[in-house]
């Protein structure tokens, strides 16, 4: 089982090439940061993101992580902000020497606002783009075969690893070992595991470097692929496009004297 | 089609050879099997058939080892592999971990060599086909039991049309069934032209498919011959190798007065029934 959280949904998103999502989200976050009004990433969260999420069928999935991974965060930097922001002068409320300004959080709306936009989009990314596709996508556009290897490799051997992992702890445990309670107990426990595991692994690399020689891994013959990422001009044109966008984000505001 | 003489073989900071004097001839269109006690070398042979001796493994290899015409020390690696397919003994480590369905995990060694789309999608269905792993295709490797990435391994490495393929215990975590399979897809591929080296302990199917065995003991290769006179030895203990359970039985019976014995000693179903009903008739 790969450690993905990618949501096999038939979607227009979903059949986006990953190049061109990869493309977009770069940009969004380009903007996002470029411009720092926090109405801008509100606007492109609500125009963009939202409605991307609906179309895909991701939005309950979507919104369970962003809480997760947010919330967190939000509330730490309007606490933090709110409390202590250096150019904090309108107070709202006051305890001893502690004030809630609204400067410091104008200041964590702006930051908190960016942040969201962020992580949703990438979320968003992970969970309608299949990391296969994504590999193939960047390898048939020049990425190295080792590199796109070593990414789809560690997220799919890292689960198997695991499971090896309990596998080891199980029979440990079937020959007496007692694992204690709390974390001391838990690292004690690690011990005997580490061993056969990291021994393990080492033979592993051996035999799988062997395994990958046999299929060609090595060879310098340009590479084809199996299952083509579907790709059209209408998307060649937006990928295009999307890096005067942002390029736009970034001077317009400078030129304009909006910032 | 595969020729190896006065092979010897050292890793690298290791004393003693791990194989020594070991000549051998396999024909083409030929399942040889080789059989052998564990740490006997078989895997090492089968490194120095597929040229992984001394390409990736380095160490010292004396002799020459000629696979189709070709003295595979003076190939590049590559081209070793385009001539001899290797299925190492543990699945686990055969499924690249690069892939997310099985259907793109056979194909993976044809991507890596450049075949063209149309072609590899014909020849995936047909490897997977003929391991009848077909409904398995839109599976992740990973989701499989050890069975069923063993025969993903094997299709994996028979879509790739090598004219010959090693087989390190091609059969280690199959079931009965699974396994006879296998065997059978190895008689097809050798009917095809393949030709085949198969390392094994299941020694009643290498009598049962193979045209000649070997036997490695004491890192050398001691015996080769017809599987029937090379499974009914009396040396396999000797050499670490049980004998089929029919010539046990057989043996034991002998050995226990049940049976006159005396006459050659049966090394399959067939032979062990004709064998007991000569001296005890129904």
């Amino acid at each position: 089982m790969a450690s993905t959280l990618y949501m096999d949904r038939k979607s227009p998103v979903h059949r986006l090439n990953p190049v061109t999502k990869l493309v977009i989200l770069i940009t969004v976050i380009v903007i996002v940061f470029a411009i720092p009004f926090w109405w801008v990433a509100a606007g492109v969260v609500a125009v963009v993101i939202v409605p991307a999420a609906v179309v895909s069928r991701c939005g309950g999935r979507l919104a369970r992580l962003g809480l997760t991974i947010l919330l967190p965060i939000v509330v730490v930097l309007f606490i933090v902000q709110g409390l202590t922001f250096p150019g904090g002068r309108t107070a709202l409320w006051e305890w001893g020497p502690l004030a809630l300004t609204t400067e410091g959080l104008l200041f964590a709306l702006g930051i908190g606002s960016r942040i969201v936009c962020l992580v949703l989009a990438s979320i968003l990314f992970v969970l309608t783009t299949h990391p296969g596709d994504l590999l193939s996508a960047l390898t048939e556009r020049g990425m190295s075969p080792k590199f796109s290897y070593i990414i789809s490799s560690t997220l799919q051997l890292i689960p198997a690893f695991r499971d090896r992992a309990d596998g080891i702890l199980l029979a440990q445990q079937a020959r007496g070992l007692a694992i204690g309670k709390g974390l001391r107990g838990r690292v004690g426990a690690m011990m005997p595991l580490l061993a056969p595991l990291v021994l393990g692994m080492f033979t592993d690399v051996e035999e799988r470097a062997t395994a990958m020689e046999a299929r060609g891994f090595g060879s310098t013959a340009r590479r084809t692929a199996l299952t083509p990422v579907p790709d059209s001009t209408a998307q060649r044109i937006v990928r295009w496009s999307m890096p005067l966008v942002a390029a736009a984000a970034i001077v317009l505001p400078l030129v304009t004297g909006a910032l | 089609m595969i020729t190896l003489t006065d092979i010897g073989y050292a890793y690298p900071d290791a004393e003693h050879f791990a194989l020594e004097k070991v000549d051998l001839h396999v024909e083409h269109g030929e399942i040889l099997g080789v059989v052998g006690a564990s740490g006997a070398g078989k895997t090492t042979l089968a490194k120095i058939i597929a040229g992984f001796i001394p390409h990736v493994d380095g160490g010292e290899l004396t002799g020459t080892v000629v696979v189709d015409g070709a003295d595979v020390a003076e190939l590049s690696l590559s081209d070793a592999v385009s001539k001899v397919g290797l299925v190492i003994q543990n699945p686990f480590n055969q499924i690249s971990g690069a892939k997310y369905t099985v259907r793109d995990e056979i194909a993976f060694g044809l991507e890596n060599l450049g075949v063209p789309r149309e072609e590899m999608v014909e020849r995936v269905a047909a490897a997977a086909d003929l391991l009848r792993i077909s409904h398995l295709m839109d599976s992740s490797p990973y989701a499989l039991s050890g069975g069923q990435q063993q025969l993903v391994a094997i299709a994996s490495m028979v879509v790739l049309r090598t004219p010959v393929l090693v087989m390190d215990e091609p059969t280690s975590q199959l079931d009965p069934a699974g396994t006879r399979m296998v065997f059978d897809v190895l008689s097809a591929l050798r009917d095809a032209g393949s030709t085949i080296v198969v390392l094994e302990h299941k020694v009643e199917l290498l009598r049962e498919h193979c045209d000649r065995v070997a036997v490695i003991a004491g890192e050398t290769i001691v015996a080769v011959g017809e599987p029937r006179e090379i499974l009914a030895d009396e040396r396999m203990p000797e050499w670490g190798i049980g004998a089929t359970r029919f010539t046990e039985a057989a043996r034991a019976a002998a050995g226990r007065g049940v049976v006159a014995g005396g006459g050659t000693l049966p090394v399959s179903l067939d032979e062990a029934v004709a064998f007991f009903q000569e001296d005890v008739p129904a």
